[in-house]
């Protein structure tokens, strides 16, 4: 019933939740609400827990207490795939791109509701094939939007770790998500890139609505787009408002930013 | 030496390398696209073999009704074996084939009373007495036999029947699976082959591509059942011990793991390796008892795959660019 009436303001709800390997406990009863299509950036050092806190999200790993409502569904018990399917769908650090397929096929594998995944779509060439040609063009479109596609029919495989990032990122949006998780899609691409994915993350917000929570390291990156910022520090959140109030606060200094302001 | 040009060896061989090509279809879906590695795979064609020869001996079915039950019974044990190990990480799924073959097989030496044990099909109880099987298939081959007369002018043995079987079928299941994998499932299950956490996080439930693609080698391994049992016209439990499957294996790392119609070169290259070394009586080999010769003879079918893989890793059809890609 609590699920939902907050189900009109928030896309996922976030309750107590932690985990735990053995001795080590990398997310410690951590909650948060994001509102649909907001804009949220995770900061914290390395370390902190933001990418296990992804892990949980994404459902590759299970939380060991809390829950994870999106869109009004409980998904903390669920497989990953289903997860990825009600359009909750993430990238990796670091960039995992399938490296012995194209890039162009590293796209079409993610587009939602092709007949030819199924075995049974083996028999019916027609419709996969006009599916695929669709997948092709979606995929042309992506590419184009950050400059890959001159390495449309090359192994991904021959990607810089930048272009990677690009690549998984774009493939992320054709798996048509209606909330990403991004992590670290900004770290070791060049920053006129940068400015430019930016650009295309604030106009995907705007015109297909998806909300965003993306991990970054350096808070100036993503000063001007987020509307909210959460730091995060030994599992745990320290501190969760407005861009402005993060960079004055003075906990976020003492954990994370100190030194970095002092050298700029 | 004289068996050597004897072209009656030579086309007994090419019809079981056909059927051996048949059987290495399977691994090649498995391993070259869905990069799973079952070192079981005679067990499928064991199944398949068996099931034929119980059910037409003792129970008295039509071949072709046990046929399309040994198949499918192939199928089904496949889908066991996965839904049992295939969670296991790679490593350990490869062992478990392993078992899963083995115990297939001392099921059959164990269970005389059904298989026939350790003396084979021969020993199957029957109800009139008459314990052979192929009799719908021979029909076929004898009237191929019997069109073949007049071309060659001579008896066509059943060896050349069934090589003008195998093969164009061996062909029709290559195009089949090469189609296969064409489409956008061969491609999701691709990516698994590399990586099971893109998949997932794009909606993509690897376990059942992983399922899928098993039962699928399975149903070839137990294709290449049906043909088996058909060439031999009987079977004993020492016909599918583990060699079996790594002769499959062989074919396939001759072909190229991913280059699925490099078999059909790959299964004639692997019949003339295997054919070509029964002959290696000459001095100074000829010192050698024939069990040490035949030892031997399996370790030079390996020393020449050793060669391949280390001048073309690729396989003879493979692109040398997907090995090196990190
Ligand atoms: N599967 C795991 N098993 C054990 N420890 C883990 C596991 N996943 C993450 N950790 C630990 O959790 C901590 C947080 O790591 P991570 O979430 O990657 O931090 P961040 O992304 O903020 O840099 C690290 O100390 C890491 O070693
Ligand atoms: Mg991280």
């Amino acid at each position: 019933m609590e699920t939902t009436k907050t189900l009109n303001s928030s896309v996922l709800d976030v309750r107590n939740i932690s985990v735990s390997f053995g001795g080590v406990k990398p997310v410690q009863d951590v909650s948060f609400t994001i509102k649909e299509n907001s804009f949220t950036s995770v900061i914290g050092p390395n370390g902190a827990g933001k990418t296990s806190l992804f892990n949980l999200l994404s459902g590759m790993n299970k939380v060991s207490s809390g829950e994870i409502i999106f869109m009004g569904e409980a998904i903390h018990s669920i497989h990953a795939h289903k997860i990825a399917q009600k359009g909750l769908v993430r990238t990796f650090q670091g960039a995992k791109v399938i490296r012995r397929l194209t890039v162009a096929e590293n796209l079409m594998m993610a587009v939602k509701g092709n007949p030819g995944d199924n075995l049974l779509g083996f028999f019916n060439p027609r419709a996969r094939k006009s599916f695929e040609v669709k997948a092709r063009e979606e995929a042309m479109r992506r590419l184009d939007q950050v400059g890959l596609t001159k390495f449309a029919d090359e192994y991904a495989g021959i990607l810089s770790g930048g272009q990677r990032k690009l690549l998984d990122l774009s493939r992320a949006l054709m798996a048509d998500p209606k909330m990403l998780l991004l992590d670290e899609p900004f770290a070791g691409v060049n920053p006129t890139l940068v400015e430019k994915l930016l650009t295309v993350l604030a106009a995907l917000r705007k015109e297909q609505s998806i909300t965003f929570l993306l991990i970054e390291h350096d808070l100036e990156t993503v000063m001007n787009i987020s509307d909210r910022v959460i730091v995060m520090a030994d599992g745990k959140i320290i501190a969760d408002g407005l861009p402005k109030s993060i960079y004055e606060n003075d906990l976020v200094i003492d954990a994370y930013l100190g030194s970095r302001r002092k050298d700029s | 030496m004289e068996a050597f040009i004897q072209p009656g060896f030579w086309i007994f061989v090419l019809a079981l390398a056909g059927i051996y090509g048949i059987f290495s279809l399977g691994l090649q879906i498995q391993y070259g696209v869905g990069g799973i590695m079952n070192f079981g795979h005679v067990g499928m064609m064991a199944v398949s073999g068996y099931t034929i020869a119980v059910l037409v001996i003792k129970y008295e079915w039509s071949f072709w009704w046990a046929a399309l039950a040994g198949v499918i019974l192939a199928a089904f044990l496949g889908a066991l074996l996965g839904l049992t190990t295939l969670r296991l990480s790679g490593d350990y799924f490869a062992i478990a084939s392993i078992a899963f073959a083995e115990i297939v097989r001392y099921w059959i030496l164990n269970t005389d009373n059904v298989t026939g044990g350790t003396q084979g099909t021969l020993a199957i109880p029957s109800p009139n007495g008459f314990a052979s099987y192929t009799d719908k298939p021979d029909v076929i081959l004898t009237w191929i036999s019997d069109r073949l007369y007049p071309i060659i002018g001579d008896e066509a043995s059943r060896d050349l029947s069934m090589v003008l079987i195998v093969w164009p079928f061996f062909g029709l299941f290559i195009w089949l699976s090469s189609r296969l994998q064409k489409t956008s499932w061969a491609r999701v299950l691709r990516a698994t082959r590399e990586d099971d956490d893109v998949p997932r996080s794009l909606g993509k439930n690897v376990f059942r591509f992983r399922l899928q693609t098993l039962i699928i080698g399975s149903v070839f391994g137990g294709l290449a059942g049906v043909f088996w049992s058909v060439q031999f016209a009987l079977l004993a439990p020492e016909d599918f011990l583990r060699i079996v499957t790594f002769y499959g294996w062989m074919i396939l790392i001759l072909a190229g793991a991913t280059r699925v119609k490099g078999l059909f070169v790959a299964a004639i290259f692997f019949g003339f390796l295997y054919g070509a070394t029964r002959f290696l009586e000459f001095w100074p080999l000829s010192l050698l008892s024939s069990p040490e010769r035949a030892y031997l003879r399996v370790f030079l079918i390996g020393l020449v795959i050793v060669l391949l893989m280390v001048k073309r890793p690729q396989g003879l059809f493979g692109k040398r660019q997907e090995m090196i890609l990190e």
